[in-house]
């Protein structure tokens, strides 16, 4: 049997919640690790279901693009106004082209439904239509007959609201995340690095309940304490602690001496030196604090900033700062009125001074390295474990 | 004797609290940073962005209040503040109050027992007749 998946990803969702923190849909963001929409494309594949397509709301130029989904998914991203007419188009694509049955889910909600299941259920019912449910609230994951196109088009005019015919409901009883909110999305986290879902972190366990992906870059003196993330070609510098469920997605950077509890870092993102990080989601230029309940957002590239997406600028960042680097030594060897003392991190860590700096009559700083000389009255006040 | 005859500032900051501004703030409060044994409070419920230099100069103002005895406390952080004191380790450094009126009553609020006595004393023979 001809079954196909069509994955649905676009921002209606969470704008209605009123708390649209960040510019994309939540499903796109990686969790750790991988999207939520990455995460059920593969439990499609996982089920059989070898031929899916997604289809993506972005802001950006519309056109193909991955959003990190496996290469055999054919992706689209298209703009907000024409989301759900693109959408309709690749279900009449997939009907045109032989598919008997169209699994088509919406994140929105991420739940681990059970495909097989749901496919039984339509064809022992022989229905037309056939929608997932938890409890009392209709999930947006459906199996519609791909002949049905008139009932599908029902579903796409009405953005899922409604269907032409009566939808039987299949209740799922697998784990369930509504993905409404950052609050949501930083349970998702939680909830993946404590092992409640089937899906797991996009790494290796390098020890217990700490993941890590290929390329991280761990630093000497850095604590990773369980259960963390931390994504691929991501940095965590010299005498930064990551705790309490905390995940560092990729190519994001967290400078010294600063630390992550409870907290998601965006990919791309930069977490200056000698910071605390608590209960919040940070990236994209923003801190989205959820005791607060507040986003917030960062002017100041020296506490949170975006790294560049593009791998060529990267490149050439990296390139200048190498550089640079000798000659800024001969500068500051030439120039400096008394060499600075080399700082002793544990010692460091053990002043319960605050960051006042200069400003109390000593020099503080977070870790002896560049990131302290852009911020230099932060140290770290706070102690974990036995540091 | 008069305890609260040191006066108390309460100073509102700017909506941006960037190097900029934070160096004009810092000019403006400096005369009474000066004074001996300043008492300030500083409203924040205006600041809608503040970054590393803006929390430099709280941290300034408080090390030279303390140098005079004095000090700085904070009141009606709006929620952009808020969270950058505390992603900056700083909000643990300064005594945060709800309203400015709060923040400049605690001034008078901490007074040794002995004080607070003496206080009440003075108070009660004020107000008691003198017998003829």
């Amino acid at each position: 049997m001809d079954i196909r998946g069509l994955l649905l990803a676009n921002s209606e969702h969470h704008h209605a919640g009123g708390n649209q923190a960040l510019d994309v849909p939540l499903a796109t963001l990686d969790v750790t690790g991988k999207s939520a929409l990455q995460r059920m494309a593969e439990r499609l594949q996982q089920y059989g279901i070898s031929q899916v397509s997604a289809v993506v709301e972005s802001t950006g130029p519309s056109g193909i693009r991955n959003f990190g989904l496996p290469s055999d998914v054919t992706c689209v991203s298209v703009a907000p106004d024409r989301f759900w007419k693109v959408a309709e188009s690749a279900f009449n694509d997939m009907a045109q082209s032989g598919a008997e049955l169209v699994i088509l889910v919406r994140l929105g909600a991420y739940a681990e439904a059970d495909f097989e299941k749901l496919v039984q259920f339509h064809l022992d019912r022989k229905e037309r239509v056939t929608q997932m449910a938890a409890d009392e609230q209709k999930l947006e994951i459906f199996c519609i007959s791909a002949s049905r196109r008139n009932d599908a088009a029902s579903l796409f005019r009405t953005q899922l609201a409604h269907c032409r015919s009566e939808c039987p409901l299949l209740q799922h009883d697998g784990y369930l995340n509504q993905m409404a909110s950052m609050r949501d999305l930083r349970q998702f986290a939680i909830d993946i690095l404590t092992r409640q879902t089937q899906t797991c972190p996009a790494g290796k366990e390098i020890k217990p309940g700490v993941w890590s992906a290929p390329g991280a870059m761990i630093e000497k003196g850095a604590r990773v304490l369980a259960p963390a993330f931390v994504g691929s070609l991501a940095r965590i510098r010299s005498g930064a602690v990551i705790t309490r469920c905390s995940s560092v997605e990729r190519h994001a950077e967290v400078d010294c001496g600063t630390v992550i509890e409870n907290s998601t870092v965006l990919p791309f993102s930069y977490v200056g030196a000698g910071l605390d990080l608590a209960h919040s989601v940070a990236g994209m230029g923003r801190i989205v604090n959820l005791h607060r309940d507040v986003t917030v957002e960062i002017v100041d590239p020296k506490l949170v900033a975006s790294m560049s997406v593009g791998s060529g600028k990267r490149f050439m960042t990296s390139a200048a700062e190498a550089l640079t680097y000798l000659p800024k030594l001969a500068f500051q060897g030439v120039f400096a009125a008394k060499k600075a003392e080399k700082v002793d991190l544990q010692a460091t860590l053990r002043k319960t001074s605050p960051a006042l700096g200069t400003a109390a009559g000593f020099e503080t700083s977070a870790c002896d390295t560049e990131a302290s000389h852009k911020f230099p009255n932060m140290v770290v006040a706070r102690r974990y474990g036995h540091q | 004797m008069d305890i609260n005859s040191r006066p108390v500032v309460v100073k509102r900051m700017p909506e941006r609290l960037n190097s900029r501004t934070a160096r004009e703030f810092l000019r403006n409060v400096r005369p009474f940073l000066a004074a001996d044994r300043p008492q300030l409070v500083f409203d924040l419920s205006l600041v809608s962005q503040i970054d590393a230099s803006g929390v430099e100069m709280l941290l300034k103002c408080m090390s030279e209040a303390h140098k005079r005895d004095g000090d700085v406390k904070l009141a009606s952080l709006s929620d952009q503040a808020a969270v950058v004191l505390e992603l900056t380790r700083t909000e643990r450094l300064f005594e945060i109050y709800e309203t400015s009126t709060e923040a400049a009553r605690s001034f008078s609020g901490f007074l040794p027992n002995s004080m607070r006595q003496q206080l009440l004393h003075n108070k009660r023979s004020a107000t008691q007749p003198i017998a003829a």
